[in-house]
């Protein structure tokens, strides 16, 4: 098959059909920064979707757990060894996801006749300042989207995982019209939690490439959050210890998303 | 940073990723030092001490690091935080301590970052045991001995503060009170023990301001016939580094407040 340049790219994109299919059900998350860190929030019912990476690095993911779990362990090996050899300030969002977990995806998708990795993965790094907040999604095909921290005019303080593309696109348009880098944590999971609810919405509607209208999403959200729990999980700007992870159960972040 | 795709399902602990990386110093088998047991001065730090007290565990290690007759140090730091329940206070090389501390507590965030639950207490208390085992290659040939302290606070079925200490070899011995390591210990243990069972008020009652002067007033007496205990430094004012473990996490007592008991009820 591959002896052919145009069956390798048909190959290809058959492979990807695939992977589209397979992480179509995925529920959404979002990524939001405000005023004293970052927040993960996503809905579910069943498993753990935003793990702890290293002090200051955060992960979401949506896919096969059996990818997303070696994905996770890879990353938290290499932050943890180079914390330990170096410093904890040498572990690097960005060095993690451009030059290790990039390449191996990349190369587990373009060898057709290995397995790829059926997973998105969405990383936060929080800085000493909301400009210098780092997102990142890194796609099953070592593709990498950033909120562009280098170019203060684009800088997006936050970002969104969605199962397809075009419901991650409407998930940032939606934030990109309501988020405010200095707001409250109670104002991030609401944006947040109204996110995860456009992301939701638009997953199965054939037709959505248009944001849905606001009662549409509360009525939605009022729906989704009667039957599954939140996960939320924050990275704090300044604390005492240098560990800034710190998961939210849903008996503490219920209340504020609750009106 | 490589990515190592040789995945281990997370049933690894921390020691084992930098080994299979060869990060992780191992003995070797002949060395010369052996013979001459050290006697080219490794630097060494003494005298730690730790109690339970009415407010947790606290505990003490005054500042002096040493080789031979040499004092090479007048600022060390031998209780050191792995994480925010646990203390580690070292007596013997530095060199060695640091780097198991180093270990121990990238171990214990290793362990929850992979396996999304704290790590128990006796599981903790048994990561340093195991690394003590594995130096001990090194202590038989005559460097890098190291006798810790461990106190933590147990925050599970039954919450309580929990005090431990080692030999070189890697025992654990719980410590129902207290416990010191180090040249000093012997003087330290001395003035312990009568606190303990003459004073009037045995340890577990103390307040911490309490607590604070009998600690002061042993690592004192430490000081007075041990060269290699630093003791209080009152000109210089270099004070012990004294830390409190209780249910809310760790508290450094700030230099100050050690300075006012110390003028109060030792000098």
């Amino acid at each position: 098959m591959i002896e052919e340049p145009y069956r390798w790219v048909e190959a290809i994109a058959n492979r990807r059909e695939y992977i589209e299919t397979q992480l179509a059900s995925g529920s959404p998350i979002a990524a939001v920064g405000y005023a004293d860190g970052i927040l993960f929030v996503t809905l579910g019912r069943a498993r753990q979707k935003v793990f702890e990476i290293y002090d200051r690095i955060a992960m979401g993911a949506i896919g096969h757990p059996g990818d997303i779990e070696r994905l996770r362990m890879a990353a938290i090996e290499l932050a943890s060894t180079e914390g330990f050899t170096r410093s904890a300030a040498d572990v690097s969002l960005r060095r993690l996801a451009h030059y290790s977990l990039s390449p191996v995806l990349k190369a587990a998708f373009e060898q057709v006749y290995g397995a790829p990795y059926l997973a998105r993965l969405l990383f936060a790094e929080v800085g000493p300042r909301p400009e210098e907040d780092l997102f990142l999604r890194v796609e099953y095909d070592g593709a990498i989207a950033t909120n562009g921290s280098s170019v203060p005019e684009i800088h997006q303080n936050f970002a969104a995982l969605s199962a397809t593309r075009e419901s991650t696109e409407l998930m940032e348009s939606f934030l990109k019209g309501v988020h405010q880098s200095n707001g409250s944590l109670e104002e991030a999971l609401n944006n947040g939690v109204d996110a995860w609810s456009v992301g939701h919405m638009t997953l199965h509607e054939e037709s959505s490439r248009q944001l849905p209208e606001a009662a549409a999403i509360a009525r939605h959200r009022q729906e989704q959050l009667a039957t599954a729990g939140i996960e939320a999980a924050i990275l704090e700007r300044t604390a005492k210890t240098p560990i800034r992870y710190r998961s939210l159960s849903d008996d503490q972040v219920r209340s504020a998303v609750q009106r | 940073m490589a990515l190592d795709q040789s995945f281990t399902g997370g049933s690894e602990d921390f020691p084992g990723l930098l080994r299979r990386q060869g990060l992780l110093a191992t003995a070797p088998t002949v060395m010369d030092a052996a013979r001459s047991g050290g006697s080219w001065g490794q630097t060494e730090a003494t005298t730690i001490l730790a109690f339970k007290f009415a407010g947790g565990v606290l505990v003490a290690g005054d500042r002096r690091a040493t080789a031979g007759n040499t004092v090479v140090y007048d600022r060390a730091d031998k209780v050191l935080e792995i994480d925010r329940h646990s203390i580690m206070a070292i007596a013997g090389v530095p060199a060695t301590a640091w780097e198991m501390a180093r270990v121990l507590e990238h171990s214990f965030q290793y362990f929850r970052r992979t396996q999304l639950q704290e790590m128990s207490v006796d599981g903790k208390v048994r990561a340093l045991s195991k690394l003590l085992r594995d130096n001990f290659g090194f202590v038989m040939q005559g460097v890098g001995m190291v006798v810790p302290i461990f106190a933590t606070y147990d925050q599970g079925v039954k919450p309580s503060a929990r005090l431990y200490f080692y030999d070189a070899m890697g025992a654990q011995f719980e410590a129902a009170d207290y416990c010191a390591t180090g040249s000093g210990s012997p003087a330290v243990r001395g003035i312990l023990y009568y606190a303990n069972k003459w004073s009037g008020t045995p340890l577990h009652k103390l307040n911490e301001n309490e607590a604070v002067a009998i600690a002061l007033r042993a690592l004192d007496t430490a000081a007075e016939s041990d060269t290699a205990t630093g003791g209080v430094d009152r000109n210089g004012r270099i004070f012990p580094i004294i830390k409190i473990v209780s249910k809310d996490g760790i508290s450094t007592m700030p230099d100050d407040k050690i300075s006012g008991i110390f003028q109060s009820s030792v000098a």
